[in-house]
């Protein structure tokens, strides 16, 4: 099953320092977080489908079309209708749906952001990421193990709907509160087949060492280099130009 | 590589769960040189994991008990050491391939544990190359575990714990969930080990793989025995039977006679020659009245240019036909992945086919609903877990008739047939996930009897029973077929094939490369060959003088033994 | 023989609870299960969105709750990384900040709510039992419903008047029909094991009287004015002239999360 959302691809982006990447992503998503006027988060938009194109990583739009389609004409719609109209002010004319074009922008850029960083990065250097940035190595462990599980879980959730259906289990009959009753049957072996299992896998993680008490190593990483450094030094210096765009009170529709 | 170790020893071990209470060792001593692999056997709840989680510390740091007596490591006690603290000197590889992988990619997996270990990093990248070295993988380097055989999958395990250094490895029972071509592979890495002077300890089912092990310790209520060099204590019939354990052919054969014969089938072979056995006597009547009935009336399950292909993944067929007839046993064998499950999902119309067709009774499956296929084409999943959910083992006979429409008297009557058929009478009202493992196979054949199906199919179902659950479930599946129900039986196991089945249907990379009575393929070395299907001594020694004899009763009533041996 | 008792055991209390589980082998499987579980049964249903790239039909919405009363803070990690790692198959986004703490809440209020409240199991069979445990499901349902509506109207994503409205009637739809079924069904097992938190954290302390009074009356008082004010700030009914100097988003900010801390404040008494 081919769940996962990185593309293993020999991009820049890919090569680059997952810390580099998590750095880039929160400095580009702060910077398109600041502006509401479609003209400036345009660029953005831009930028985020060529790094898209050059990290090969189009597919997953493509994957998630039934999202990313829907986003822009639900998101255009419902900001137009609920435009925050400044206090005291009249009747805007276009603002409305500006307002809207912009924050339809603004989500897909988050959304392609987000795509892009998942083609790009695997769970393992997210974890590193996440511990890098200080979070303990525990919680990073359990992004990587509940990542890998998650197959495994959609795996045996289709066996145990497979074993239901032989004995006539059908979720299509019948009322609502019926059909969702009818979940019981899945779940059920479905979590006992994971508690089971969890607890195979306690006894499987201490054998290698996981309570061994000692301050924990790994493979050897390179570290930063240039190209991570001007990555970081793009995103950056876009994220300034935006910042100061928004402190000049420019490129909004909606007063701050 | 690894530390040097030179004894494992285990000395009057007692231990007792607190929670519920119960005895699980008594008194129990055995010894493990560096460069020696130790087998025990013992049917389920002999105490055979607890004694390996014994030695590495799982018990009592995880599962709280109460542990007496002596395991040391050259010397130095380590009963009671926390896990984590022998991590690293007593490794141990599991049954449940997915419970101990837990990474995304091969190298990282090889690294968790010697990162966990506080080892340098450059000193893990070293142990990464090596260990993925000594067991075959250095190629698979990148892949994702999941991505792997289940072989593959347990030599990656043995990488991951070989990276961190051990001393001693334990094994699970980590061959049971394995295909043959898999079993051979984690075999071979086992001896290599072996004569790399680590302490290995196998829990298996089989005797065959370990017969060259240096001992065996046979296992019964939390005690040993019986112990002794594999190949001597295998000739005690009555040590295994009393300990749950499927006893060698061969041995059975040389008491059944009384003499003495080698536990190697060609050795065996020249020892019946020179006691003046030349040929075995034709099959009896008895015998040939096991003969298929398909040929008689017209075929229940048509399939015909089968041809199914997954979105992605292994497991697809290619033009498959095969006919199935009233009261036929088959088997359907193949490596994992060659496409038999794939292929006996089409039987009952859980999946559709991509081209080509399966007609039920002269109906294509595919315009028939699911569940009207399924009452007639029963089909038992591999784990009965998969399906177990309802509070008593009578409800959970009961949810598939139900959903049929089955109400009152009528549902009554079914569920007591069944629960007695399977034998499940007396726990009609127990809680299906407190039954044991060869019951809860049992009910999940159950659950499909309940709806009364003309045919059978079964998805491994004696993989990870013990001998005596195995032989429960199998006699079920005669009692079924004397009433006149069709068995397709998915099987790894050699002797399951050929004391049951009549006919066997062989997959090899999605296509079907074999249909037709047993005798046949087995009578074919290059077909035994490509199937990895290694028959069974017993048949392997009448074939040996041209015959097909499924059993030791078959074969002992078949040689023409001298007078003086009757 | 002495019984030795797996070196791992440390009761807690209080939010140390939450930290200390961590260095339980056995409670960081579950919460990686407890992830996963809930990811896995996510993402089928994300080709169903309610608001599109947002918030999408979810069934999978009773596990945290039934995970809850059985793994307790296991449960509560676990929902909160199951979120992220659902998002993890459909794209990041900062939204998920709030999405990890509201599911985080979602899932830790049930647990602790249920032992403040009383020692029996979670499996009604009293009246007064089944009143007690739809409450909880309600005031767990709210408070992530408030978070995560709080979150995305200050991100200007979406206004908390359609997010929080349409995550808490997803979440009381699923949890109120399935939860009572799958604990019913799952709690005698998982005791019977003995895999639930108690058993395996070992049990915790009965906080005192007082301390429990005043935290469920927290939790319910916050929640529910988070939950109001929320829907009233955000629909414009409410604009204090008093607040006229801040900005929008402040105004929203100092409206709601007050409410929302009163919330969490009580959690961490209980």
């Amino acid at each position: 099953m081919a769940l996962s959302l990185y593309i293993d691809r020999a991009s820049p982006l890919h090569r680059r320092h997952p810390v580099a990447k998590l750095a880039a992503m929160i400095l580009f998503f702060a910077a398109t977080f600041l502006l509401d006027d479609p003209v400036p988060i345009a660029p953005l938009t831009v930028a985020v489908l060529v790094a898209t194109a050059a990290a090969h990583a189009f597919p997953n739009l493509w994957r998630l079309r039934w999202i990313v389609g829907p986003v822009f004409v639900f998101t255009l719609a419902i900001w137009t209708l609920f435009y925050p109209a400044p206090a005291g002010g009249a009747a805007a004319g276009t603002a409305p749906w500006r307002f809207g074009l912009g924050m339809a922008l603004k989500l897909e850029t988050f959304l392609a952001t987000g795509l892009l960083f998942l083609a790009t990065t695997t769970v393992e250097e997210f974890a590193f990421a996440l511990r890098s940035l200080g979070v303990p190595y525990r919680a990073g462990f359990v992004v990587t193990l509940a990542f890998r599980l998650v197959p495994v879980f959609l795996e045996s959730a289709l066996t145990v709907v497979d074993a239901q259906r032989c004995r006539g289990l059908d979720f299509t009959r019948g009322r609502v509160h019926q059909r969702i009753a009818r979940y019981v049957p899945v779940i059920v072996p479905v979590f006992i087949g994971g508690l089971r299992r969890a607890d195979r896998m306690a006894f499987a993680l201490e054998v290698r060492g996981f309570s061994s008490g000692r301050r924990r190593t790994g493979l050897p990483r390179p570290a930063a280099n240039a190209g991570d450094w001007l990555l970081v030094a793009v995103v950056g210096a876009a994220f300034v130009g935006y910042v100061t765009l928004w402190m000049l009170g420019t490129g909004r529709i909606v007063p701050r | 590589m690894s530390v040097a170790l030179r004894r494992l020893e285990v000395r009057a071990l007692e231990c007792r769960f607190a929670d519920p209470p119960a005895q699980a060792l008594t008194g129990v001593s055995l010894t493990v040189d560096a460069g020696e692999l130790v087998a025990i056997m013992g049917e389920s709840g002999a105490g055979k994991s607890t004694l390996l989680r014994c030695v590495n510390g799982l018990v009592p740091s995880l599962v709280p008990a109460a542990c007496e007596g002596e395991i040391l490591l050259d010397g130095a006690g380590v009963l009671g050491v926390p896990v984590g603290m022998l991590a690293g000197r007593v490794a141990m590889v599991f049954q449940d391939f997915e419970a101990q992988l837990f990474s995304t990619n091969v190298r990282l997996e090889v690294a968790f544990g010697p990162a966990q270990l506080g080892v340098a990093p450059y000193e893990i990248e070293r142990r990464v190359a090596a260990a993925l070295a000594r067991v075959g993988l250095t190629d698979l380097v990148a892949r994702d575990p999941r991505a792997l055989s289940g072989g593959q999958k347990q030599r990656l395990a043995i990488a991951s714990i070989l990276a961190m250094a051990p001393a001693v490895i334990l094994f699970d029972e980590a061959a049971t969930d394995l295909d043959p071509v898999g079993r051979q592979e984690l075999y071979a890495t086992l001896q290599r080990l072996r004569t790399e002077g680590l302490a290995l300890v196998a829990v298996e089912h089989e005797i065959d793989p370990v017969l060259g092990a240096d001992r065996l310790y046979l296992m019964r209520a939390g005690a040993i025995v019986a112990s002794g060099p594999p190949a001597v204590l295998a000739c005690d019939v009555d040590a295994f039977l009393a300990c749950g354990v499927r006893p060698h052919d061969l041995a059975v054969l040389a008491r059944r006679l009384d003499v003495e014969l080698p536990l190697a089938v060609e050795d065996a072979v020249e020892a019946l020659r020179r006691l003046g056995v030349s040929r075995l006597l034709p099959a009896t009547k008895d015998a040939a009245s096991r003969r298929p009935a398909a040929a008689d009336g017209p075929p229940i399950l048509e399939v015909e240019h089968l041809s199914y292909r997954y979105a992605d993944g292994p497991g697809a067929v290619h033009d498959v036909s095969v006919a199935i007839g009233a009261g036929e046993v088959i088997a359907l064998i193949g490596r994992n992945g060659s496409g038999k499950t794939t292929l006996a999902k089409h039987l009952n119309g859980l999946l559709r086919a991509t081209s080509g067709t399966v007609r039920l009774d002269g109906a294509d499956v595919a315009t028939v609903p699911l569940d009207r296929v399924a009452q007639q084409v029963g089909y038992v999943f591999q784990n009965p877990d998969d399906q177990l959910f309802a509070a008593t083992v009578a409800d959970e006979i009961a949810f598939g008739p139900r959903n049929f429409g089955l109400a009152g008297d009528v549902l009554t009557t079914r569920v007591e047939e069944v629960l007695a058929a399977v034998g499940l009478a007396e726990r009609r009202d127990a809680d299906p996930f407190l039954l044991s493992k060869g019951e809860r196979q049992r009910l999940a054949v159950a659950t499909v009897l309940a709806m009364a199906p003309r045919v059978l199919i079964l998805d491994e179902p004696t993989t990870g029973l013990d001998y005596p659950q195995q032989r429960q479930m199998l006699e079920l599946l005669v009692r079924l077929r004397a009433r006149g129900t069709t068995i397709v039986l998915a099987t790894h196991s050699p002797w399951v094939v050929a004391e049951y089945a009549e006919r066997v249907l062989l997959m090899h990379a999605g296509r079907l490369v074999f249909d037709g009575p047993l005798a046949t393929f087995v009578a074919d070395a290059t077909l035994l060959q490509a199937a990895a299907f290694e028959p069974p001594p017993a048949m392997r020694l009448g074939l040996a003088f041209g015959r097909v004899t499924r059993t030791v009763d078959e074969l002992v009533a078949a040689l023409d033994l001298p007078t003086r041996l009757r | 023989m002495d019984t030795i008792v797996p070196y791992e055991r440390r009761p807690g209390r209080g939010m140390r609870e939450l930290v200390d589980m961590w260095s339980n082998t056995r409670m960081v499987v579950l919460t990686a299960m407890c992830a996963s579980l809930y990811a896995a049964v996510l993402i089928p249903f994300m080709v169903v969105p309610l608001i599109p790239g947002l918030t999408h039909f979810r069934p999978a919405n009773a596990l945290p709750i039934v995970c809850s009363f059985l793994f307790g803070p296991a449960a509560a990690w676990g929902a909160a990384f199951g979120n992220l790692i659902g998002d993890f198959f459909t794209g990041l986004g900062p939204g998920d900040l709030f999405g990890f703490v509201a599911n985080f809440l979602y899932a830790l209020v049930p647990y602790r709510l249920w032992r403040a409240c009383t020692t029996a199991d979670p499996l009604p069979r009293t009246l007064g039992a089944w009143f007690l445990l739809l409450g909880i499901i309600t005031t767990a349902s709210m408070l992530c419903a408030a978070t995560v509506g709080f979150g995305l109207q200050l991100l200007g994503f979406v206004p908390f008047a359609v997010l929080a409205n349409v995550v808490l009637v997803n979440n009381l739809v699923t949890s109120a029909l399935l939860a009572p079924l799958l604990l019913a069904v799952l709690y005698p097992r998982v005791r019977r094991a003995r895999l639930l938190y108690g058993d395996i954290l070992g049990a915790a302390p009965r906080a005192p009287r007082w301390r429990r009074f005043a935290g469920v009356a927290l939790v319910v008082t916050g929640t529910g004015l988070a939950f109001v004010l929320g829907n009233l700030a955000s629909g414009g009914w409410l604009d204090p002239s008093t607040l006229a100097a801040l900005s929008r988003n402040l105004r929203f900010v100092v409206l709601v999360l007050p409410a929302l801390a009163l919330g969490i404040l009580g959690l961490a008494l209980l």
